[in-house]
C-alpha cells in the first residue's frame, strides 16, 4: 500500500458519519479495528513526514557540508599561497633599524654636529572620521602648523585603484617629518586624553570609535628617523656643510633618509651614515610587538665619529675676528685659514657670509659656497713668495744681490709696469719687504720661464690640495708655451695665474715648514661609538719644494714685511716674530679687463717665525674702506694671531734686553709641571 | 602502570604550559626592558645635547658678559713658564696637541 492509498482508506473510515451507520453492535469490534487501524494509520502519517523532514534535513546537510567542503578546499588548497601571505602580512612586520648618524667632533672633542631622534607622524583620515577639526586644534600647537591646514590633511580622499577596480580611502597621510621624540609623547598624550572614561554614558559605538581615535588614529612611522643638529649653529658651517632628504626604497618601502649634502657632511657620508639594521618580528591586536615571536633581529651599526683637525675655539676666535672686519670694511666676502705648518692640519677655516648649517635652506647660494676651495683669484704679490725662494733655491740670486727698480717705471713687452713707490735700487730681501713688482719681475727674468713655471706647479698651484671637501677648483696656470712675453713680469707679482686662498695658504705653509709642501688635513681621525679609533690619518708631505736654505733665507726676507719699513706694519705681533706677505690684487672681471676700485686684499704669516705654531691667511674681496693688504688683512691677521697664541699657550719669544727670568723661577719650584698650570690659569 | 602514564603525560603537558608561559612573560619583561633602554638613551642624548650647547664658545662668552666677572685671556707675557719634567714626553696628536690638553705651549 502506498503512502496515498493509506490517506485515503483513512480519511473513508474515520468520520463519526461511518460509525453511526453500522448501528451499535458494530460498535465495541469496529471501535477496536477502527483504533488500531487508526494508530497505525498515525504511525505512518508520522513516520512519513519524519522521513521527509529527515531527507530535506540530511539533503541540507549534504549541501551545507559541500559547501564547506568547498570552502575548505578554496580557503586550504586553492587560495593557499594567496591566503597564507596575507596571513603572514597580517602578523609580521619588518622594522627597518636606522643606523645613528656618526657625530663630527673638534680635535678636543667639542660637539660640532650630531644627531637627534625625530618621528615622522601619521595620522589614519578613516578612523578620525568626522573630528578633523578637534584632532586639528589640539596638534596644532604641538606640531607648529596652522589647523586649516592640519584639518585639510585629516580629510579622508578616495581613489579609485586600478587594480582592484574598487574606490580607496586613504589611510596614511604624514602629518609632520622631524618631530622631536619629547613632542611626539606630548602628542601621545594629547591623543589618550580623548579615550573615554570606563563609565562613560556614551552610546557603545561613539566609545568605540573615541577609543580607536585616541589609540590608533595618530601614530609614528616605525622606522626612526633623525635630525642633524648643528649646537655651534654657523660655526664652520662651510667645513661641515648640511644634510638632506633623500627619498630611498628598501623592500618596496619607501622613506625619506637623511643624507648629505653638502660639505665634510656629503664627503664623509658613507662614515657617518653607518650600516642599516632590521627586525622581523609579530604583533598583536593592539600592534604591539610580541617579543618571544621575534623572528630575525639584526642591530644597525651606527655611523662612525669623525674626529676634526679643527679646533673650535680657534674656529670661533677666527669667526669673530672676521666678523669685525666684514663690519669695518664691507667686503663681499672674507676669508680666513688658520693651520699648522708642520702638519697641515687645519685648526681653522672660515667665509663670511656664512650660514647656519641647521637652516641651510635660509641662507643664499653665495653664503654656502665655500670660497676658500671654489673661488679662485689672481692672488696679487703674496705670490712672489714663489718667485723669490725659487731662485734662491737655484742660487741665482742671494738676498743681498740688488736690483734696479727703475724709479717705479719699467717697461716690458709693450707695457709699463709699475710700483707703488718710485723704488731705485732695492736687494732682494728689500724687494719682498716693500713688495715691488718691478723687482719681483727683474728676479723672475733671471729665473727663466721654465723654472718658474716648475716652481708654480711644485708649489702646488694648478692642482687640488685634496682637502675632503667638495667644489674645490685646481686654479689655472697656464703652460709656458702659452705665455705672453709680458707673462714673466707679471706671473711673479701675482697677475695672469688664477689660485685658491687654500692654495696660497699651503706654499706660504711649504716655506714656513722648511720647504716641504704638505698635504691640508681636516679628518684626524675616525672613531666608533665606543671610542675605538677605526682609522687614523697622518700629515702627508707632497713633496720637497726648495732646500731648507732656500726656505730659510725666504723666511728671514719675510720676517721684514710687518715691520716699520715692509707694507704690513699693523700686522706685526707683539711678543713674536711675524713672517708673512701682503697682497693687493685688482680683480679682473670677464671681458672688462681689471676694474678699477675692485681689490683683494690680503695677508699671509706664521708665527713664531722661525719655529713656526700656526699659520693664518686673510683675504678680503673688494674692500670697502682701504684695500691694501697690510692695510685691511694685517689688522685682522694680528688679532687672530695675538688670540690664538694666547690660547694656544705658546711662549713669547724673550727680547734681547728681558732675560727670562720664568724659566729660572720654574726651575727651583721643585714641583714644575704643577706650578706650569698653576700659572697658566691664574 | 597507566595511572603512571597519564600523570607523566599530564606533567608533561603541566611543564610545556609553564615553560611558554615563561617565554611569554620572558617576551613581555625584554619588551619593557628594551623601552626602558630607549628612554634611557634619550634622555642620555638630551643631556648630552645640553652639555654641547653648554661647552659652545659663543655660549661660554655670553656667560662671561653676563656674569660680568671681568675674565679676560690673559697675555702671553703674563704667564710664567717652567720646565717640562724630563722623560715623560706627552704623545701629540696630528694637531701638534698633547692628548691630556691644552697646556702644551708647543
Amino acid at each position: 500500500m502506498d503512502l496515498g492509498e493509506t490517506a485515503r482508506q483513512g480519511r473513508a473510515g474515520g468520520g463519526n458519519g461511518g460509525k453511526a451507520a453500522l448501528g451499535p453492535g458494530w460498535r465495541g469490534g469496529l471501535g477496536l479495528v477502527g483504533g488500531r487501524w487508526k494508530r497505525r494509520m498515525g504511525e505512518n502519517l508520522k513516520s512519513s513526514v519524519q522521513l521527509r523532514r529527515a531527507v530535506v534535513l540530511s539533503l541540507g546537510l549534504t549541501v551545507a557540508f559541500v559547501g564547506l567542503a568547498y570552502r575548505l578546499v578554496d580557503l586550504q588548497v586553492v587560495r593557499h599561497p594567496e591566503l597564507v601571505e596575507e596571513a603572514r602580512r597580517n602578523r609580521e612586520r619588518e622594522f627597518l633599524r636606522q643606523p645613528r648618524r656618526g657625530d663630527i667632533v673638534d680635535a678636543r672633542g667639542t660637539l660640532l654636529a650630531t644627531s637627534v631622534s625625530v618621528r615622522t607622524v601619521c595620522a589614519d583620515p578613516v578612523l578620525i572620521g568626522d573630528q578633523q577639526a578637534l584632532v586639528a586644534r589640539l596638534l596644532a600647537p604641538l606640531l607648529g602648523q596652522s589647523e586649516l591646514e592640519l584639518q585639510q590633511k585629516l580629510l579622508p580622499r578616495v581613489r579609485w585603484d586600478a587594480e582592484t577596480g574598487r574606490a580607496v580611502t586613504n589611510r596614511y597621510v604624514v602629518l609632520a617629518r622631524k618631530v622631536p621624540v619629547e613632542t611626539w609623547e606630548q602628542i601621545r598624550k594629547v591623543m589618550a586624553s580623548l579615550e573615554p572614561p570606563r563609565d562613560s554614558p556614551l552610546p557603545r559605538a561613539e566609545q568605540r570609535f573615541l577609543r580607536q581615535l585616541s589609540r590608533y588614529a595618530v601614530f609614528a612611522d616605525p622606522w626612526e628617523d633623525q635630525m642633524r643638529w648643528y649646537p655651534n649653529q654657523s660655526l664652520a658651517a662651510h667645513v661641515l656643510g648640511h644634510v638632506g632628504l633623500r627619498e630611498v626604497t628598501v623592500d618596496g618601502v619607501r622613506f625619506l633618509e637623511t643624507r648629505g649634502a653638502d660639505g665634510l657632511e656629503r664627503t664623509l657620508d658613507a662614515q657617518l651614515a653607518g650600516v642599516r639594521g632590521w627586525r622581523v618580528t609579530e604583533t598583536d591586536s593592539g600592534r604591539r610587538e610580541v617579543v618571544r615571536l621575534r623572528d630575525q633581529d639584526v642591530e644597525p651599526r651606527d655611523g662612525w665619529t669623525v674626529v676634526l683637525t679643527l679646533d673650535a675655539v680657534i674656529q670661533n676666535i677666527l669667526e669673530s675676528a672676521l666678523a669685525e672686519a666684514m663690519q669695518e670694511h664691507r667686503p663681499r666676502n672674507i676669508t680666513g685659514i688658520v693651520l699648522r705648518p708642520r702638519t697641515g692640519a687645519v685648526l681653522a677655516m672660515a667665509c663670511l657670509p656664512n650660514f647656519d648649517p641647521n637652516r641651510p635652506a635660509e641662507a643664499p647660494e653665495e653664503a654656502r659656497r665655500n670660497v676658500i676651495l671654489t673661488d679662485h683669484m689672481e692672488p696679487g704679490s703674496t705670490f712672489k713668495i714663489v718667485v723669490v725662494a725659487g731662485a734662491l733655491n737655484d742660487g741665482v740670486v742671494r738676498l743681498e744681490d740688488v736690483f734696479d727698480c727703475e724709479h717705479g717705471r719699467f717697461s716690458y713687452g709693450g707695457r709699463i709696469l709699475h710700483d707703488h713707490s718710485p723704488y731705485d735700487r732695492l736687494t732682494v730681501e728689500e724687494i719682498i719687504t716693500k713688495s715691488s713688482n718691478i723687482g719681483a719681475a727683474k728676479i723672475g727674468m733671471r729665473l727663466g720661464e721654465q723654472r718658474l713655471y716648475e716652481y708654480i706647479r711644485a708649489f702646488g698651484f694648478g692642482s687640488r690640495t685634496g682637502l675632503p671637501l667638495l667644489g674645490e677648483m685646481p686654479g689655472y696656470i697656464p703652460p709656458v708655451q702659452r705665455w705672453y712675453k709680458i707673462s714673466i713680469a707679471q706671473i711673479p707679482m701675482g697677475h695672469g695665474v688664477a689660485v685658491t686662498r687654500m692654495q696660497m695658504a699651503m706654499a706660504m705653509a711649504a716655506l714656513a715648514n722648511g720647504g716641504v709642501l704638505m698635504r691640508p688635513m681636516l679628518v684626524e681621525r675616525l672613531e666608533d661609538r665606543q671610542g675605538r679609533v677605526v682609522a687614523a690619518y697622518q700629515p702627508q708631505m707632497v713633496r720637497r719644494v726648495v732646500s731648507e736654505e732656500a726656505a730659510r733665507a725666504t723666511v728671514r726676507a719675510l720676517k721684514t714685511v710687518p715691520t716699520r719699513e715692509g707694507t704690513a706694519p699693523r700686522a706685526a705681533v707683539p711678543g713674536y716674530t711675524v713672517a708673512g706677505k701682503t697682497g693687493t690684487a685688482q680683480k679682473a672681471e670677464g671681458t672688462r679687463g681689471y676694474v678699477p676700485g675692485k681689490y683683494i686684499a690680503s695677508f699671509i704669516g706664521f708665527l713664531p717665525a722661525d719655529q713656526p705654531e700656526v699659520l693664518i691667511a686673510i683675504t678680503l674681496d673688494e674692500p670697502q674702506r682701504g684695500y691694501y693688504g697690510g692695510q685691511v688683512a694685517g689688522p685682522v691677521f694680528r688679532k687672530v694671531a695675538e688670540r690664538v697664541m694666547q690660547y694656544l699657550g705658546v711662549p713669547p719669544e724673550p727680547s734681547p734686553e728681558e732675560p727670562p727670568v720664568a724659566w729660572a723661577a720654574g726651575e727651583s719650584s721643585g714641583r714644575p709641571w704643577v706650578d706650569s698650570r698653576w700659572q697658566q690659569t691664574n | 602502570m597507566v595511572a603512571l602514564l597519564c600523570l607523566g603525560f599530564g606533567a608533561l603537558g603541566l611543564g610545556y604550559v609553564w615553560q611558554k608561559n615563561q617565554v611569554d612573560r620572558l617576551g613581555r619583561e625584554i619588551r619593557l626592558r628594551e623601552q626602558r633602554l630607549a628612554e634611557l638613551r634619550l634622555q642620555n642624548e638630551r643631556l648630552r645635547r645640553q652639555l654641547a650647547t653648554l661647552y659652545t664658545p659663543r655660549f661660554l662668552e655670553q656667560r662671561v658678559r653676563e656674569l660680568n666677572l671681568g675674565l679676560v685671556p690673559a697675555h702671553p707675557s703674563q704667564v710664567w713658564r717652567l720646565p717640562e719634567p724630563q722623560g715623560w714626553p706627552e704623545p701629540r696628536t696630528v694637531a701638534g696637541r698633547t692628548e691630556a690638553g691644552r697646556a702644551d705651549p708647543g
